[in-house]
């Protein structure tokens, strides 16, 4: 398995993983023009022929067989071309201390403040591939390209997990708040959102502070909470160094998880090292490795083991990255010695 | 015969039962005797003081049976809404929300805390025996307030203010406010409304919500509470409807009650009432009814009556009807059709 940048012959086999990936999918939308679109804007990405604000970096996992099996994406920055909006779960005290009365209201403060921040999103691995390494490889070599390139991106990344939402996809979070304001349901307004008409977000919801407390409970209750569904991903971001600090999605209340570049596991551990072919241990870690190429960009995840400033991995590794002994990698484990403890 | 006069010292017992015998919501009238005792001090004060603009005085009216003391109503008028602490009120205004790209453009009503009535003349603490709802004597109640506000102008604002009590339901819950104020306050309805009536309005303040409640967000019965009248408060409603006030887009924070407003020119016992002199005779073919009042301050009276009366001409008073008004061959009179 190997994570490159997507190319548009890509597209027939993109279009197909989306429509697998169903409505819930909607950063990456099942339209063949929109999607085509989106491919060729990619490649012009990782050929740095676009700025930051509209960089769009989207990469495929690939098998052996050259089948692509999965996709995730990584932003240039948020918010640069037209506003980006988040909540951000506040804190309101009614207080009198003459009556006795002190009531602690969450508040939702609509804002911009992860403008100019990078996003990782759109990530989809195919069901039938959710085993081994794969979605960890998947959704982690987006930070180790970050660690190489780290001048094409924020100060942090940012992830927007999807909020609950009930089997018809209805999020009781839109039920109570953007309903009122969209007349719409909300399938639909996350479809518009996803076709990239944020900006009428901008238009249509109300500026002013929210009371959670006027919100119905279970609206009240998904407030930060991921959709089930993301845990995995949500996992492996967590153990990264990402937190939820108290920005969520204003449509579904999908937390949105964050980390300082400079905190990020993968980025602060990875380490510019020699390629050298051998035969590592049976026992060698797993090591997600990158050829620290930008256009030609091959990141793979394989037992390695470290000797010096050389990683020893076997011949198809170096093969899988393009790469002959003596080349520059950048490696780093693919699991924190926490889950290296655990996994032995 | 009933009476409308200035309140005095000695009233205090009996103005303590109508204040227990008041709606939920008529804030203005603690059931605390030192509290009420201070409301009739402050009244007096009010009638005595030499004033030349509208400040704090708070003028407080009851009704009183001549043939046995009894008082069967009382009515203030505060002469500054907002002078002393905020007045508070919400407004209920829509929120444009629109969107070229979509093609989208709806209103979205939000309710704002505000000071907007702040300034204008307030009339409340209206409350009347139930016996006496709907007669003539309620009529008085109210709308001699009116009526010494024109005799009196100088001493009120250019427009007239009144929160008509909002819904609540047998057992004494809002709906509004358990939707609402509840979030805030941790208070029942009736508590919050007690509380009001004997401290200062202004602890409130620090307990409101500041940001805008968007309406649709409201359960359906909050929204339904939104400028709907206790039934009770129906005929304060109507009387004050007919002399020309008319609801606008504020409503009361703790019930969702609506505001009635209306200028001193618009009003009718304001601006239609006569004036004349009083002639002491009888009676002898009262074509019509009226309310009739002293125009003076401290003493100020006003009574229903049956006159004959043609504009222009000496307004005739039965000797009851003189004793009751304490007026004389001369004394000025203001007076309009009931």
């Amino acid at each position: 398995m190997i994570v490159r940048p997507v190319h548009v012959t890509d597209l027939p086999a993109l279009l197909a993983l989306v429509r697998q990936a169903g409505p819930g999918f909607t950063t990456l939308p099942a339209n063949e023009d929109r999607l085509a679109h989106r491919l060729r804007w990619a490649q012009r990405t990782f050929a740095e022929q676009v700025e930051r604000a509209d960089a769009d970096y989207l990469f495929v996992l690939e098998d052996d067989d050259q089948q692509v099996v999965g996709v995730s994406a990584l932003t240039g920055a948020v918010g640069l071309r037209e506003p980006w909006y988040n909540y951000r779960v506040g804190l309101t005290v009614s207080s009198s201390p003459d009556l006795g009365i002190q009531r602690q209201i969450p508040t939702l403060f609509l804002n911009n403040e992860m403008t100019g921040q990078s996003e990782i999103c759109s990530l989809f691995l195919r069901p039938d591939q959710r085993q081994g390494s794969n979605g960890r490889l998947l959704s982690l070599s987006r930070l180790l390209f970050v660690a190489e390139f780290a001048h094409l991106f924020g100060e942090k990344l940012i992830a927007e997990l999807r909020g609950s939402a009930d089997e018809q996809g209805c999020s009781p979070f839109w039920d109570s708040l953007g309903r009122h304001f969209f007349k719409m349901d909300f399938s639909h307004a996350d479809h518009l959102s996803g076709l990239g008409s944020k900006a009428f977000i901008a238009e249509l919801m109300p500026r002013q502070p929210l009371y959670t407390c006027l919100l119905t409970e279970q609206a009240q209750a998904v407030i930060g909470k991921a959709h089930p569904n993301t845990e995995p991903a949500m996992k492996i971001l967590t153990a990264e160094g990402f937190t939820h600090k108290g920005y969520i999605d204003i449509f579904d209340a999908g937390p949105v998880i964050e980390a300082p570049l400079s905190k990020i596991r993968t980025v602060r551990d990875s380490q510019a090292l020699m390629l050298s072919i051998g035969t590592p241990d049976e026992q060698a870690p797993v090591w997600l490795i990158h050829n620290r190429r930008l256009e030609n960009c091959r990141i793979t995840a394989a037992p390695a083991r470290r000797v010096g400033n050389s990683l020893i991995v076997d011949r198809l590794t170096a093969k899988r990255l393009q790469l002959q002994p003596g080349n520059s990698v950048r490696a780093v484990p693919l699991l924190n010695q926490q889950q290296q403890a655990v996994a032995a | 015969m009933l009476v409308l006069r200035p309140v005095e010292l000695t009233d205090l017992p009996q103005l303590q039962r109508l204040a227990r015998e008041s709606l939920v919501g008529v804030t203005s009238l603690p059931d605390d005797t030192e509290r009420l005792r201070e409301r009739i001090l402050d009244s007096c004060a009010s009638f005595a003081k030499d004033v030349q603009g509208h400040g704090p005085e708070n003028y407080f009216f009851v009704l009183e049976d001549l043939t046995n003391q009894h008082l069967a109503g009382c009515s203030e008028i505060l002469a500054t809404a907002g002078f002393d602490e905020p007045f508070y009120s919400l407004r209920n205004r829509h929120f444009t929300s629109a969107s070229r790209e979509l093609n989208i453009e709806h209103g979205v009503p939000a309710l704002s805390l505000c000071h907007d009535l702040s300034g204008h003349t307030l009339l409340r603490g209206f409350h009347v025996d139930a016996a006496l709802v709907r007669t003539p004597s309620s009529e008085l109640l109210s709308r001699a307030r009116l009526m010494f506000i024109a005799a009196h102008a100088q001493r009120f604002a250019e427009a007239v203010i009144t929160e008509i009590v909002g819904y609540s339901d047998d057992e004494g819950g809002s709906p509004f406010w358990d939707a609402l104020g509840k979030h805030f306050f941790d208070l029942p309805y009736a508590e919050a409304e007690r509380l009001c009536g004997l401290e200062s309005r202004t602890f409130l303040a620090e307990l409101m919500p500041q940001y805008p409640i968007y309406v649709p967000m409201l359960p359906q019965a909050a929204q339904d509470c939104i400028g709907r009248i206790h039934p009770d408060g129906q005929e304060a409603f109507d009387i004050l409807e007919r002399e020309g006030f008319e609801t606008n887009s504020y409503v009361d924070l703790f019930d969702g009650g609506p505001t009635l407003y209306a200028r001193l020119a618009n009003i009718r016992s304001i601006a239609q009432s006569q004036t004349g002199t009083a002639t002491p005779g009888d009676v002898i073919d009262a074509r019509g009814r009226y309310l009739v009042s002293n125009d003076s301050l401290k003493d100020y009276r006003a009574i229903v009556a049956d006159l004959d009366y043609t504009a222009g001409h000496p307004v005739f008073l039965n000797t009851e009807m003189c004793t009751a008004l304490n007026v004389s061959e001369g004394s000025p009179i203001r007076l309009i059709a009931l």
